[in-house]
């Protein structure tokens, strides 16, 4: 009877109504936040970026050396490879050294456009296209500007995406 | 022990009950201990405090309280749950706003197929052109390319429209690589590589290769996806 009562009781009707819309919406709120934070697809949409930002960069980075500070510029190099690619720097930068004091050149390289081709999120291998233009400055002459068609293979270490091989793409052989 | 309080909680409660046939709505109550507060009808917990005055032999009456308590804890119940929700929703939408997750390119896999192969195909189209059949590029241009890029195919390819003609010009476009930088709905931006070979029969047969990369914007009208912005990286 008293509970009769009270619900008749317009005020404490409108609160009701009110609390269970607010509960319906809190529950409904939790839901989506819920899916939000544990959408699958995301989490690979994330996997795929951080993949592109890390290509991207080491493809940027192993375009890009200065004659006077070639220590860095090649220490970069060797930071954003690994495996294979990564043991070929080592084994050839005495080399390498040599050459460039000898040319003295400068290389800086600018991403144009940068895309992930393919992801195995499980396997931690992506492939990554970049268009890339590399400025090349040597003592003499005009800076020669090319652009610069890369693909690279990344694999996932313990410190994020490394290039685990790096090429241009190759010409002519397929068109006609 | 209590035997004597237990008849007095017997007479109350039937005065109580008494009281509710007339007018006045109160709860019935229980024998207690006289240490402990008294188990109340579980729809009315605002009357615990009651319990603890002394007994009066009087039947209890309605208490204002009631009227107020039970909608403040209504809009105490309201303002949370309402602020929960707020909360839930902004961070909900805040995380699919991310700009990473709008971009489905890979994610959705049929989707970045999709278009990657119908821009492999468009772009070999209307960067082809054969002396001897312009009508088939006019096609290719009006079924693969919209907006803006009409205008830059246009201006790309004066050159060659002009001279195919006299050289017996024959420029085909293949696509080596391609790949979606974004994909979103029915947007996609995709990176380019592709071999152009360029023939002239006019003389002598020569050939010369050129190597090409470019982004395209893409737009889906009616299930097919067309060119709408060519981005040759100049500037």
């Amino acid at each position: 009877m008293a509970r009769v009562r009270m619900t008749r009781n317009p005020l404490v009707a409108a609160a009701i109504v009110l609390t269970v819309a607010a509960a319906g919406a809190a529950g409904w709120g939790g839901v989506s936040r819920y899916q939000a934070a544990h959408d699958d697809s995301a989490a690979y949409a994330q996997v795929r970026d951080d993949a592109l930002a890390a290509g991207e960069q080491a493809v940027q980075n192993m375009n890009t050396l200065d004659h006077e500070q070639l220590a860095k510029g090649l220490d970069s190099w060797e930071d954003s490879t690994t495996g294979d690619l990564h043991q070929q720097l080592v084994d050839g930068r005495d080399g390498f050294v040599k050459q460039i004091q000898e040319a003295k050149t400068v290389s800086t390289a600018k991403v144009l456009s940068g895309a992930v081709t393919e992801l195995d999120d499980r396997a931690g291998k992506a492939g990554v296209m970049v268009a890339l233009r590399v400025t090349v400055t040597a003592p003499k002459g005009k800076p020669a500007v090319k652009e610069s068609r890369m693909l690279g293979q990344l694999t996932r270490t313990s410190d994020g995406w490394k290039l685990s091989a790096l090429g241009q793409a190759p010409v002519g052989n397929t068109a006609g | 022990m209590s035997t004597t309080r237990h008849l007095v909680n017997r007479q109350r409660r039937l005065a109580t009950v008494a009281a509710e046939r007339t007018a006045a709505p109160t709860p019935v109550r229980k024998p207690v201990e006289p240490s402990t507060v008294a188990e109340e009808s579980p729809d009315e917990p605002e009357q615990q405090e009651e319990e603890k005055e002394p007994p009066s032999g009087r039947p209890p009456r309605p208490r204002p309280r009631l009227r107020i308590t039970l909608p403040a804890v209504l809009c105490a119940l309201t303002v949370l749950l309402g602020a929960f929700a707020a909360w839930a929703f902004t961070s909900a939408a805040t995380l699919n706003d991310d700009p990473g997750r709008q971009n489905t390119a890979l994610t959705d896999i049929a989707r970045t197929s999709e278009v990657k192969g119908q821009i492999t195909e468009a772009v070999g189209a209307v960067f082809s052109y054969n002396y001897a059949s312009p009508a088939k590029a006019d096609a290719a241009v009006k079924k693969y390319l919209t907006g803006k890029a009409v205008q830059q195919h246009e201006d790309m390819l004066a050159e060659v429209r002009a001279q195919a003609p006299k050289q017996k010009l024959v420029l085909t476009t293949t696509v080596t690589e391609s790949g979606v930088e974004l994909l979103d709905g029915d947007r996609a931006r995709l990176i380019i590589f592709a071999d152009q070979s360029n023939t002239r029969t006019g003389k002598s047969e020569e050939t010369t290769y050129a190597a090409a990369m470019f982004a395209v914007d893409a737009v889906r009208r009616g299930g097919a996806w067309r060119i709408s912005a060519i981005d040759t990286f100049t500037r």
